[in-house]
């Protein structure tokens, strides 16, 4: 692997080839990356692109995302301020040519659902394209490697379903920032400022899903990220958030990750669960190692790990408060019994669940119903995974949370289902795929049983707990504006700036819909969320010079 | 449901009329169908000068446009006193600019600064070296501009607050509901709508592209077609652009708000999906919109595009219709023509007046909906 050096603020920063912005200046304890309007710092938070509150200055242009950016040598990264300057003699940049695609299928995510997806169409006879944001795709579940080193079994079976993607004759491209679905379909993405415009005849959306946080006092500080953010720096760039970590919430993602970062060499100070004890619910747990031994198996050799390598893992604890103290964080956790207990830590992880990113899919205009199990949306689909909308097809966590193994199977039925939509009628048989997807989702059903995602109500936590975190609207804020123009959440949007900021609502948005619906005694449906819009990720505008020149050409 | 007043559309127009009236001591029912307001998609420009926009696309409407410039200039001081009753709205009035490219363009700005200096207006042509000096951000093909000094931008969604709030503090009543039908005895006016029946003594029509269906049965057939209209907004960056920035020939109006963000729309159509439904973003004006900012104002390529979206605008037939409906006169109307939010406080303020039979600020004679009667 190349050794490079990059600044930051003038400070130079050694890092390796292909390692992200965010991952070098973690390693190198730099943790504040931006500061806000209100000028406050912030960090790395999500790990995958979607919160934003990573963005750097890079070599004078501003809004790159620290997590998404691979470092390079000689760059000069800054410390983004809430305004930054513009370059007054900039001229029109030359514009490159935009490549206009017509896949049979196009696969939107090269994660476990859309990898498999891929093979499906591709060997039915299919003309296949994949895209992806990340630049080595695998998605969530399979991580991969900056390097192409593989740490284990299931980063080796991802490196086998990329490579097989690949080797069917299926064109993944990875690095692609998708921000435009139309009817049509039409497809706009961005690959280093260039424009791929995209017309299938068939599309398979496999964007998967991100995390939920905990909004409670001090989530947004440096060092506080989700778990996922902290797998994806040890998984794909082998650093370690901090030394002596906290990992809370709910879910076996925690357990899992907590463990990794154990056997890497991190002190974990504890594991929160808010969840009661499983053997308070021995029935629960029996229930999931009959639906899925294998992996209930594998979440009792989990706890076994940890409790082999001492790390403390506690049920029933909810983070409280996070707050920054001398050389670091102390987190505290209240107990079922009210009572509350403070740990400190360099690093705070937290994941209370997933939401799906469901944004093309609304765009595209599909039909959702509101899943409370999970409390986020899920997509109809038929028997195919084909959507209310003809030639839309939707696999894996992005359609509502499922977990690999059933994306994995999804992504084969509608693989094949798409291909044949666009005249490849090779039928493979199925029916193994639709068996293993209803085990999955039986075991799905079991496991989060074990588990407690019910999200802390608003109007519980003190007034100033920052909602949005990107416009630093309060939870008081919100209480205030939603006093003044009750109604729906796009009014209380107007209202109080709530998931306008770079984010586009994505932390806010499932939390102040459910305060609504808590307000107005409603159910929860499409509508009761932030009206899908594009850009579905920040475009940058010279990058639209492109798209105009080819759009244009097209009529 | 009985008040003094009804006010049907709580947009802008709405809003500051139930406001007036509220102030004056009636008791005020404010009913909107919360659907499409351009109020709350709008881009906040205090347009003054005539629109090139507005000429090219209906040229028919361009002399009435024209008639009611010095309207837009007295809207405009409108704004600057409300801001003082209500608070801060993000309020500048340093002026627009409208760019040219060329010099036929300019010749056109030459002609048309011309006619509007003789309506009173505060305008100036500036060349290359002048330009460079209040907007050194422009691209290197603009030749010139014109200034009108009388142009600004406001944040509309503070104004939108402050005003709900404001109407909220004075009493008036705010219901969501959907008027379908209006029906006026000798002394009252009963509106019907989806949840209730509201009656009162009169009632303001500002319910903008909903307003002619609403008396067509009376015998007025007002033009109020939805037309929808995209905008786009970027992240936020140091506060350089002071102008509301339009081109003299095409689509275009871009300005900084005090958040640091950049606005731009001008006016690109987006896909009407019937008035119960918010209209489609379309990829070509998103596109084209963007592309054409980029092109003017090269500085801001490296900032990204943060959100879209598309709002239902109508122009009527170039100018406000302000006053009692003709065989209905307990119905007022209260819709403004083209640049509706600019127009909106002049507007709401007549339509107020003429109900509690006050002097309003302007004449209403030229924008009696009588116009529209049989
Ligand atoms: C942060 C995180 C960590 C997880 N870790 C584990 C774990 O360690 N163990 C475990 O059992 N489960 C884990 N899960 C759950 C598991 O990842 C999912 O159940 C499973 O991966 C679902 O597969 P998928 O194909 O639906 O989505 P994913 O695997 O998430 O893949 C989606 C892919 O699409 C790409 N993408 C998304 N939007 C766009 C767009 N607009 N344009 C282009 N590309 C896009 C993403 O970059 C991603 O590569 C994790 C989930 C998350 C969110
Ligand atoms: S940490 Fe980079 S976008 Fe969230």
């Amino acid at each position: 692997m190349t050794e490079i050096t990059f600044t930051f603020n003038g400070t130079g920063i050694a890092a390796s080839g292909g390692e992200s912005l965010a991952a070098a200046l973690t390693a190198a304890g730099r943790r504040e990356f931006r500061v806000t309007a209100g000028g406050k710092p912030r960090g790395m938070f999500c790990g995958i692109g979607v919160c934003q509150d990573c963005l750097v200055t890079v070599d004078g242009t501003p809004n790159r995302r620290a997590c998404m950016t691979g470092a390079v040598d000689g760059m000069a990264v800054e410390t983004q301020p809430a305004f930054p300057g513009l370059c007054l003699d900039a001229e029109v940049p030359d514009i490159p040519r935009a490549r206009i695609l017509t896949p049979d299928v196009l696969v939107i995510g090269g994660g476990a659902g859309g990898l498999s997806a891929t093979i499906a169409a591709r060997r039915a006879g299919a003309e296949v394209v994949t895209l992806d944001e990340r630049t080595v795709p695998g998605g969530q579940y399979y991580k991969q490697s900056a390097d192409g080193s593989l740490l284990d079994a299931q980063q080796a079976e991802g490196a086998a379903l990329l490579a097989d993607a690949r080797a069917c004759g299926a064109e993944v491209i990875g690095g692609v920032e998708i921000w435009g679905a139309f009817d049509g379909p039409l497809i706009l993405a961005e690959s280093g400022g260039s424009a791929l415009i995209v017309r299938p005849r068939a599309v398979i959306v496999a964007t998967g899903a991100y995390e939920r946080p905990i909004i409670a006092p001090g989530w947004t500080l440096p060092g506080v990220m989700t778990t996922g953010a902290a797998q994806t720096l040890w998984r794909s760039y082998r650093t370690l958030p901090g030394r002596r970590i906290v990992v809370c919430g709910s879910g076996p993602l925690n357990l899992q990750v907590a463990l990794e970062l154990a056997e890497g060499g991190a002190e974990i100070a504890l594991v929160a669960e808010a969840a009661p004890s499983p053997f308070l619910h021995p029935l629960r747990g029996a229930r999931c190692s009959i639906h899925g031994p294998a992996l209930a198996w594998k979440g009792l050799a989990m706890l076994c790990g940890l409790r082999w390598r001492r790390v403390p893992v506690r049920n029933g604890l909810r983070l409280a408060a996070v707050e920054q103290s001398a050389g670091g964080l102390s987190a505290t956790f209240r107990r079922m019994d009210g009572g509350t207990c403070t740990v400190r830590a360099d690093a705070v992880c937290m994941n209370a669940g997933f939401e799906p990113q469901n944004e093309i899919l609304r765009l595209l205009g599909v039909r959702m119903t509101y899943d409370p199990a999970v409390g986020h949306l899920r997509c109809d689909r038929s028997e195919t995974l084909e959507t209310s909308v003809s030639g839309i097809f939707a696999v894996g966590d992005c359609a509502g949370l499922g977990g690999a193994p059933a994306a994995c199977a999804e992504g084969r039925i509608a693989g094949c289902a798409a291909a044949e939509r666009s005249g490849h009628a090779e039928g493979r048989d199925v029916a193994a795929d639709r068996r293993a997807l209803r085990r999955h989702r039986r075991f799905q059903n079991a496991l989060w049983q074990l588990h407690d995602v019910s999200p802390t109500p608003l109007d519980s936590l003190p007034g100033d707990t920052i909602l949005c975190r990107c416009e630093e609207v309060t939870v008081a804020d919100a209480l205030a504006g939603y006093a003044v123009t009750p109604g729906h959440l796009g009014t209380l949007k107007r209202a109080t700036r709530i998931g306008m900021g770079h984010c586009q609502g994505r932390y806010c948005g499932p939390a102040a819909a459910r305060l609504i619906a808590e307000h107005t005694g409603e159910a929860l449906t499409d509508r009761s969320f932030f009206a899908p819009r594009v850009p579905v990720k920040p475009v940058t505008i010279n990058a639209i010079l492109s798209f105009e020149e080819a759009l244009r050409g097209d009529e | 449901m009985t008040s003094d007043l009804l006010v049907i559309g709580g947009g802008v127009v709405g809003l500051i009329a139930a406001r007036e009236l509220a102030r004056a001591g009636a008791r005020v029912t404010l009913v909107d169908a919360a659907q499409n307001a351009g109020s709350t998609t709008n881009a906040g420009s205090l347009h003054v000068q005539m629109q090139s926009r507005f000429i090219r696309l209906y040229p028919e409407h361009a002399r009435n446009a024209e008639r009611a410039l010095p309207c837009y200039r007295q809207a405009a001081e409108c704004w600057d006193r409300l801001e003082a009753g209500l608070g801060p709205i993000h309020l500048v009035r340093k002026g627009g600019l409208m760019l040219a490219e060329s010099a036929g363009q300019m010749a056109f700005l030459e002609e048309k600064s011309r006619r509007e200096e003789a309506k009173g207006l505060d305008v100036a042509l500036l060349d290359r070296a002048e330009l460079d000096r209040v907007a050194p951000w422009i691209g290197s093909q603009i030749v010139g501009a014109e200034l009108c000094r009388d142009e600004g931008s406001l944040n509309p969604l503070l104004a939108n607050r402050l005003l709900t709030k404001a109407c909220a503090d004075l009493g008036v009543i705010s219901i969501i509901d959907r008027i379908d039908e209006l029906t006026v005895t000798s002394d009252h006016v009963s509106a019907r709508g989806l949840h209730g029946r509201y009656r009162a003594g009169e009632a303001v029509v500002a319910a903008a592209w909903g307003s002619g269906a609403l008396v067509r049965a009376f015998g007025v057939d007002i033009p109020t077609a939805p037309e929808p209209l995209h905008m786009n907004i970027t992240e936020a960056c140091e506060q350089r652009i002071d102008h509301l920035v339009q081109h003299a020939e095409r689509s275009l109006t871009l300005k900084q708000f005090g958040t640091g963000q950049i606005v731009i729309g001008g006016g690109w159509p987006a896909d009407d999906h019937g008035t119960d439904a918010v209209p489609g973003v379309r990829a070509d004006s998103l596109v084209g919109n963007v592309a054409l900012a980029a092109r003017l104002a090269p500085a801001i390529g490296t900032l990204r595009i943060l959100r879209t979206w598309a709002g239902m605008n109508t122009t009527a037939d170039g100018s406000s219709i302000i006053g009692r409906l003709p065989g209905a006169e307990r119905i007022i109307m209260a819709v403004p023509g083209d640049a509706g939010y600019t127009l909106a406080p002049l507007v709401a303020q007549m339509a107020a007046c003429i109900v509690l039979d006050r002097d309003p600020p302007a004449d209403p004679a030229p924008f009696s909906p009588a116009r529209f009667a049989a």
